[in-house]
């Protein structure tokens, strides 16, 4: 048995030892707040295109936000997805240990830095694009989640507040999910399939992700009524304003963007010719095959062309087969004159960007919006 | 024993983190150096150069990835699948940079195996002799892959 005098110094110890942590801890917060209070800074966006006055300490990312100017960040802020990159022309730190593996030696002479990595310390010059400026956050209210295929489905969302969006068909959403079963919550790039005429609904199309965090938000908690956030419009994948003919080249939920362009043109009148290859492992990996084939029906200038790679030869299919390289390349032995807009895995893309230049198509004609 | 920064920072980005949802270690309770440790032990022993497995691991994933999703076969009795995925994946050993985070699923059906490949599981074994934890979903273990890769003479 321990002696009584024993347990009373352990106890004294302990509780010295308790106070001391407290006390210490106080200090620090004390200090945080009273030594390392930098005051307000300036944040100079785009030289004297916007001037903030924030309180200094916080991240560039946040303090940003917290005046309504959207980064695009997929982590939270953790600098581990590297999206948040702006230009910090005066009074960024050093480059910090986890800025170093994304930045590129042609970035670091352009003083891109992470923005969720830079604190605000003193006043700070940053470049951003201009179309960074009109992104805004938006709440919306979830009014339908629809199959596609056993692992696609299509989001229609109600905008609440803001109630409308203006945005080029093309461009992408950051859908942010909720938190469950201790993932926290986390923001994932969309394109927009709705066309910009509906300025007060966007519909995205999403692919379930095995683990992905996201899209298991999506797929399995997600529910229709539910209230929704994400930042928006974000991208640079649009329609260019030219007359050349056009090859759409899209897979799987690649799809979102290029339905979305091609419901816009539409409603404008557009005469430009286009085709649209669209490739798929089956049938089963189909969709809006219906409503594209209508749409080639009604106007002259658009043709489709679904192909499958994986379907098995023996079935009823009386389209394209193989891969949707090679049948583009058997379609259009000629690209000089037109124009290449791509949606879908990196892989994909890397491959159709070879076919169409092996075609004779520059690559500054090829656009495309690559899942990485 | 302490651990330097880097070393903590370390063992915080292999357990289930902003990084990876499951972590790259699984159900193992040994030490990142234990199983760096043991598993080049194993793949010494069976006399196969980690460049070899390496090679044998990318040319299985670049030949899947580009079939865009469709089955692809790599030896007799073994295929492998692509699947897409959105985004990409910081290496937990920061410096190393992104990595696509599609994945290629390789069955070999003769011998009742399976692998699943990334760029980034390739970068682990290439560079930093880790061959991730077991429990994990995208451990590569070396007699496993030796196997499916068929990169012993049969005996």
């Amino acid at each position: 048995m321990i002696p009584g005098s024993i347990l009373f110094s352990i106890g004294i110890s302990v509780g010295f030892l308790l106070i001391t942590g407290l006390i210490l801890a106080l200090l620090l917060i004390l200090a945080e707040k009273k030594i390392l209070n930098y005051g307000t800074c300036c944040i100079d966006v785009n030289e004297g295109e916007k001037k903030l006055q924030v309180p200094g300490g916080g991240s560039l990312l946040s303090s940003l936000a917290e005046n309504e100017i959207f980064i695009p960040s997929a982590c939270g802020g953790r600098g581990t997805c590297a999206y948040c990159k702006v230009q910090v022309t005066e009074g960024g730190s050093m480059i910090s240990p986890v800025e170093e593996p994304y930045l590129g030696p042609e970035e670091r002479k352009n003083q891109v830095r992470l923005s969720c990595q830079v604190k605000v310390r003193k006043d700070i010059k940053i470049r951003v694009p201009k179309e960074l400026l009109s992104v805004r956050k938006y709440k919306g209210k979830l009014l339908h989640k629809r199959p596609l295929t056993y692992d696609i489905v299509e989001l229609r969302i109600e905008l609440l507040e803001p109630k409308t969006i203006d945005f080029v068909a093309g461009h992408y959403v950051q859908l942010e999910s909720e938190e469950y079963d201790g993932n926290d919550r986390v923001m994932r790039a969309y394109s927009m399939s709705s066309p910009p005429s509906d300025k007060n609904h966007i519909e995205l199309m999403i692919r379930k992700v095995p683990n992905g965090i996201c899209t298991t938000w999506v797929f399995e908690h997600l529910k229709e009524g539910q209230e929704v956030t994400f930042s928006g419009p974000h991208g640079k994948f649009h329609l260019s304003n030219t007359d050349a003919e056009i090859i759409f080249i899209a897979g799987g939920s690649g799809m979102a963007p290029i339905w979305g362009i091609l419901r816009d043109i539409k409603e404008k009148g557009n005469t430009r010719k286009a085709t649209y290859f669209f490739g798929a492992l089956t049938q089963k990996d189909l969709f809006f095959v219906d409503e594209l084939t209508k749409l080639q029906q009604e106007v002259p200038w658009f043709k489709f062309i679904p192909a499958l790679s994986n379907e098995p030869a023996n079935s009823d299919w009386k389209g394209e087969r193989g891969l949707i390289t090679d049948v583009v390349a058997r379609h259009m032995p000629d690209c000089s004159k037109n124009e290449g807009y791509l949606c879908g895995s990196p892989g994909m893309i890397d491959a159709c960007i070879k076919v169409l230049t092996k075609a004779g198509m520059t690559e500054d004609r090829i656009f495309y919006d690559k899942f990485a | 024993m302490k651990l330097s920064p880097e070393d903590q920072r370390l063992i915080h980005n292999l357990k289930p983190s902003k990084f990876s949802k499951e972590g790259f270690l699984g159900t193992d309770n040994r030490s990142f150096e234990e199983i760096t440790t043991e598993d080049l032990r194993t793949l010494e022993k069976t006399g196969v150069p980690k460049k070899l497995l390496v090679q044998a691991l990318r040319d299985a994933y670049q030949k899947a990835r580009n079939t865009f999703g469709a089955e692809v076969e790599i030896k007799k009795n073994v295929k492998a699948v692509f699947h897409e995925s959105m985004g990409r994946i910081p290496s937990p050993f920061c410096k190393d940079g992104l990595f696509e985070k599609g994945e290629v699923v390789v069955i070999d059906s003769a011998n009742n195996l399976s692998l699943v490949i990334t760029s980034l599981g390739i970068n682990l074994i290439e560079k930093h002799d880790f061959f991730q934890g077991k429990g994990c979903r995208f451990r590569i273990d070396p007699l496993v892959a030796i196997k499916i890769f068929r990169l012993l003479p049969e005996t």
